[in-house]
């Protein structure tokens, strides 16, 4: 018989004449259980590769278990190599580097956030001060009109989406796209002006005693309107052979201010500047410079919205750096009222990441007191600031 | 009862085989048929940045197989402010408004600036001298309206089948577009 025929095949009888080491043997004979068939299987002839099926299975479950874990290890070691540096972006040797005006120098803030609250509608754009104040907001298709502590006191269905509003006595005015329409205070609607023509996008209004003046960005021209909606005149459109620029728009983002004495306050983005009017369109004076510092107008298009202090002060807004900042009547800056470090999210959302760039940046109200409201257009939260010296009595 | 025996009846190893085989085999050209499948769509599909997921990471200029990077800056001119002051073009605190190499943010100066009228400059990128970084993307996408952004250039690029600035991406901005709509242009304020 030739040896390999002699060979046990596990369920065989230990031969102490076949070579078996003496550990083995003994371990079988101390368990004779070890060399009974399995139940389920059979042995097939003097075979060598007799196993059972469910030793057969059981060993391919096992294979195909390892291979499998082997698989997703393999697989996580490669995803693990091939994006381990995607979650670590602190070291770009390419990156933009603005930090350094992100953080406001804290001796230049000149108020303090007193309060803050939410926008009660989704996709806030501007907002105004009633005599009563209250805050008139625009936003989604309605106005919100929420009292001082934020609580909603009212709100206005409209059937477009409002860009700016501006509060006068008994009524308040909305500037939508194209036209403007005039609200009693109770909401009922008194009246639709005239849809612009051209490629109009009004992005700010205000109101004086007998006039109201709507920033138009698709036009790039402060129109003058009487309060029963005829146009009075046209501020501020570009006219080379008089070597008028213009109102330099890049977004649209004209705002217009006015105390009601004969001089209107717009914004001039593209040109970093603050430029003052007379109601009958001449160019008084203006004022403003750009740079990155906190005393000028950062990036391509700043400053995008204006508010007037009772004292005869300036408040600027800025996107890029979402800042909010005080000049005094000659145009010279007095203080922060809000820095970069306030509106992070406002930052990261960027000008170039949104649809409609009138859902980014900031927006500020002032109501008689001198407090400054802003709306944050990002978040949605209108931050209440107070000047620090009389910071305490209004907490 | 036969039916009964039947089912208790051991499966043989013969039969235990021969079925394994049959599922192998089947297994196989499932997989030979996908790979062929997945292969075919492979050669329709060009790798191409989506401008609304891109983090302006610097990846695409360090990673990419080609020296320089096959991703270039781009510019959507009808989104574009024609600005003096272009984030794009200039580092944050310019000394002066003018070209002078200590002012442009461009780290290989591939963005050319030009005098339309006053107060309005356009701005073009030179491929050849374009690295891809995405710095000019960032300082326009921080400000401005976004016109700059980054693309695979399809002249340049190898079309590798795992993209190596793809696999580093942090933004998963890369994806995979037919051929015959290479391009994920912008064409409103809005990417993509």
């Amino acid at each position: 018989m030739p040896a390999s025929d002699q060979q046990s095949t596990g369920h065989d009888s230990p031969n102490p004449n076949d070579g078996t080491p003496v550990e083995e043997m003994s371990a079988l004979q101390k368990n004779p259980e070890r060399s009974k068939l399995p139940s389920g299987s059979m042995a097939i002839g003097r075979g060598q590769t007799a196993f059972s099926r469910r030793r057969f299975i059981g060993g391919q479950c096992a294979v195909l278990g390892v291979a499998a874990l082997g698989n997703i290890a393999t697989g996580s070691i490669f995803a693990v190599a091939g994006r381990g540096t995607r979650s670590d972006n602190s070291e770009n040797p390419f990156a933009y580097r603005v930090d350094r005006f992100e953080q406001t120098d804290p001796k230049l803030i000149g108020y303090v956030e007193a309060r803050r609250f939410k926008s009660p509608c989704a996709e806030p754009r501007r907002m105004a001060i009633g005599g009563d104040e209250r805050i008139y907001l625009a936003g989604e298709k309605r106005i919100c009109v929420i009292r001082p502590k934020g609580s909603v006191a009212a709100e206005i269905g409209l059937a477009a989406p409002p860009q700016c509003v501006a509060v006068a006595n008994e009524v308040f005015y909305v500037g939508f796209k194209d036209h403007i329409e005039v609200y009693a205070a109770n909401g009922k609607r008194k009246a639709v002006w005239e849809t612009l023509e051209g490629n109009p996008y009004i992005t700010g209004l205000t109101v004086a005693e007998n006039e109201l003046f709507a920033a138009d960005s698709g036009n790039r021209v402060v129109i003058r309107y009487q309060l029963d909606g005829k146009i009075a005149g046209r501020i501020g459109a570009r006219d080379r052979e008089a070597g008028m620029v213009g109102f330099v728009l890049p977004s649209p983002n004209l705002d217009v201010e006015t105390r009601g004495d004969g001089v209107i306050y717009v914004n001039n983005p593209g040109r970093h500047r603050v430029e003052c009017y007379s109601v009958a369109g001449d160019l008084l004076k203006w004022w403003g410079k750009p740079s990155a510092a906190i005393e000028g107008f950062c990036g391509c298009c700043n400053p995008i919205g204006l508010a007037l202090l009772p004292d005869g002060r300036f408040v600027t807004c800025e996107k890029g750096l979402p800042r909010v900042k005080v000049y005094n009547a000659n145009g010279e800056f007095d203080c922060v009222v809000a820095g970069p470090e306030s509106f992070r999210e406002n930052a990261r959302a960027g000008a170039g990441s949104t649809s409609d760039p009138a859902r980014i940046g900031l927006d500020a109200a002032v109501d008689s007191k001198g407090n400054v409201y802003v709306l944050d257009r990002v978040t949605g939260n209108i931050h209440v600031m107070v000047p620090k010296a009389k910071s305490d009595g209004a907490r | 009862m036969a039916e009964q025996e039947n089912r208790s009846a051991p499966v043989t190893r013969r039969d235990f085989l021969r079925q394994g085989s049959r599922v192998a085999a089947l297994t196989g050209l499932g997989g030979v048929a996908g790979l062929l499948a997945s292969k075919l769509k492979a050669e329709t599909l060009v790798w191409q940045i989506d401008p609304a997921k891109c983090l302006r990471c610097g990846r695409c200029a360090t990673e990419c197989v080609l020296k320089p990077s096959a991703v270039k800056c781009v510019h959507a001119f009808a989104l574009c402010g024609y600005c003096e002051l272009c984030t794009g073009y200039f580092v944050p605190e310019p000394n002066e408004l003018n070209t002078a190499a200590e002012n442009q943010l461009c780290p290989v100066s591939a963005i050319k600036r030009r005098w339309i009228e006053d107060p309005y400059y356009e701005y073009t990128i030179d491929e050849t001298l374009c690295i891809g970084c995405g710095k000019c993307v960032e300082g326009c996408h921080r400000f401005g309206n976004g016109s700059l952004f980054l693309q695979v250039r399809h002249n340049l690029c190898l079309n590798c089948n795992e993209c190596s600035i793809a696999r580093a991406c942090p933004g998963d901005a890369f994806r995979r577009v037919p051929v015959s709509q290479p391009y994920l242009l912008k064409t409103s304020y809005s990417h993509g």
